[in-house]
């Protein structure tokens, strides 16, 4: 029997509610993003007031938007974790709310998992080697056995954090992923960066700092962005490379907020076309945060049997997605 | 140069000979995705590096294919071949042979003797090690490094157990247990925690890891 599940995400930037059914249709997927001040990068607790505010006007939009009754939800799914505390909270609190209201399950998300399931029901990946690469996660992934498992990330920061210190050392407002690419996209000066890949993980602090220091010592803004992306994304393919190599799997699929870079995705397609492998980029609409990779998530856990009860629908912080079972996919 | 024998992340293998006797090239060809600027002085200096490490680890007592030629500019090296099969093929699903078992021991001694040497192996994945007759062979120098540092030695350990545990995930506790054993027998049971701790420390860097 169908199914619509009421999804909330609430793990970072982004407050954000939708319903989807278990035949994988996204109905809605409403969204509030809190926006830092210029040059300064997110605060938990401000984040979290913004979603506090905009949580209602959000769950509303997105029952209307999907043009379904309160009646017809038959469970609610939110981001138990990982992510920022206060933010976290947020959600937990108003997915609470929502299952007591409407009487019906609740049914706890990771949110790494969330963005792997929605990349592949929105591109059609079936077993693909998967590249997270977000403000949160930079892994590449790939299913085995019961769970999702990790086969290299990085070791310090993330490809988006990377991208928003440097943006906001150079002045911008998180998030800067946008401002960084159009700035490259003026460029083709290369200056020399460290390229940092060991074994099958990445380490982008030193290419961070390098950066940081050229902008000081007057190197021109879109030079510095051109070189910061050709490195990093050059270091994050070769890693998939490695995977794809070594796992024989035939897609790859980009999910993350760092999906959208045209750049990042035109490399993974060159790369896999040597493999002959098939590259899944996510739209841009589904690739960052948001509610759908929940509610899609949360259906497809509802079927494996997965529910909490309200009184331990808590939070975690920290939470690896490899250590999740994904009974969906037996 | 003949037949492809496998495309590999960063280079193709090729069947060949060398002055008559049976050989593999390794070629490291232009990746497009990169900026051929970078692209280039990657593959150049990863060649000759490649080949230093080789001789490294074979001094170190580690068996290593016999380089017949190195090319920096055409960033290729052309080597013996090498009999056997990748331990990767060997593990397979479900629980390790006894067999597959005594491998992974001595595996753990293998890297053992190559970090006494002061060097790590930079890719160690079940896909760059070779078995024949019990006996294991080691290829893909191209990430190694002369290091004495328990993080360094730790890394190996850890990529290794990062590959078990992803591909074969059934096989990967008794492993690296053996794994472990055969490493200590080598290193000594000091040396041996002391990079398995660093093990731990780093798995614990890794992002939503630890518990707050």
């Amino acid at each position: 029997m169908e199914q619509l599940v009421l999804g909330i995400e609430s793990t970072a930037h982004t407050f954000s509610a939708s319903v989807v059914s278990s035949s994988g249709e996204i109905l809605s997927n409403a969204k509030n993003v809190y926006v830092p001040p210029q040059g300064s990068g997110i605060h938990p607790f401000e984040a979290a007031q913004s979603h506090l505010r905009a949580a209602s006007r959000v769950l509303e939009e997105a029952l209307a938007d999907a043009g379904v009754r309160n009646d017809d939800i038959g469970a609610v799914s939110y981001s138990m974790g990982p992510g920022l505390g206060p933010c976290l909270r947020v959600g937990a609190v108003a997915a609470r709310t929502a299952a007591v209201t409407l009487g019906v399950p609740l049914v706890p998300v990771n949110h790494a998992v969330g963005h792997i399931e929605l990349g592949c029901l929105v591109t059609g990946a079936k077993d693909p080697v998967v590249l997270l690469v977000s403000g949160g996660h930079t892994m590449v992934i790939a299913h085995s056995g019961s769970r999702w498992r990790v086969l290299g990330e990085t070791l310090d920061l993330t490809l988006g954090q990377l991208i928003d210190q440097f943006g906001r050392h150079a002045g911008l407002s998180s998030p800067c992923g946008r401002d960084v690419e159009k700035a490259a996209a003026g460029s083709s000066a290369y200056l020399r960066l460290p390229y940092s890949v060991k074994g099958n993980d990445v380490s982008f602090s030193g290419l961070l700092t390098s950066a940081k220091d050229m902008l000081d010592s007057g190197k021109a803004f879109g030079d510095v962005c051109y070189s910061i992306q050709e490195t990093a994304f050059a270091m994050v393919v070769e890693v998939c490379e490695r995977a794809l190599a070594f796992t024989g799997r035939k897609e790859v699929l980009v999910v993350g907020g760092v999906a959208a870079n045209r750049r990042l995705g035109s490399m993974m397609q060159a790369m896999a076309r040597r493999h002959s492998s098939r590259t899944l980029l996510t739209p841009i609409q589904y690739s960052g945060d948001c509610g759908a990779q929940i509610a899609w998530t949360g259906c497809l856990a509802l079927g494996g049997g997965t529910r909490v009860p309200i009184e331990k629908a808590s939070v975690r912080q920290s939470w690896r997605l490899d250590t999740v079972d994904t009974p969906w996919r037996a | 140069m003949g037949r492809l024998l496998y495309r590999g992340a960063e280079a193709d293998i090729v069947a060949g000979s060398w002055q008559g006797l049976d050989a593999v090239y390794k070629v490291r060809r232009p990746l497009k995705y990169r900026l051929s600027v970078l692209d280039e002085a990657i593959r150049h200096q990863r060649t000759v590096h490649e080949a230093q490490m080789m001789r490294a680890a074979r001094e170190a007592g580690l068996d290593v294919p016999r380089l017949f030629y190195v090319g920096p500019r055409e960033a290729t090296l052309v080597m013996e071949l090498m009999p056997g099969r990748r331990l990767k093929d060997l593990v397979g699903e479900g629980l390790p042979s006894i067999e597959v078992l005594h491998l992974f021991r001595s595996l753990g001694r293998d890297v053992a003797t190559l970090h006494a040497a002061g060097i790590m192996h930079g890719d160690l994945t079940t896909a760059n090690v070779m078995a024949r007759d019990g006996r294991l062979a080691f290829l893909d120098f191209g990430l190694a490094a002369h290091t004495a540092r328990v993080e360094d030695h730790a890394v190996d350990l850890r990529l290794i157990k990062e590959t078990i545990e992803g591909a074969h995930p059934a096989a990967a506790p008794p492993a690296l247990k053996s794994l472990l054993e055969g490493y200590a027998s080598s290193a000594g049971a000091k040396r041996a925690r002391a990079v398995a701790g660093q093990l731990r420390a780093i798995e614990r860097r890794g992002r939503y890891a630890r518990v707050v």
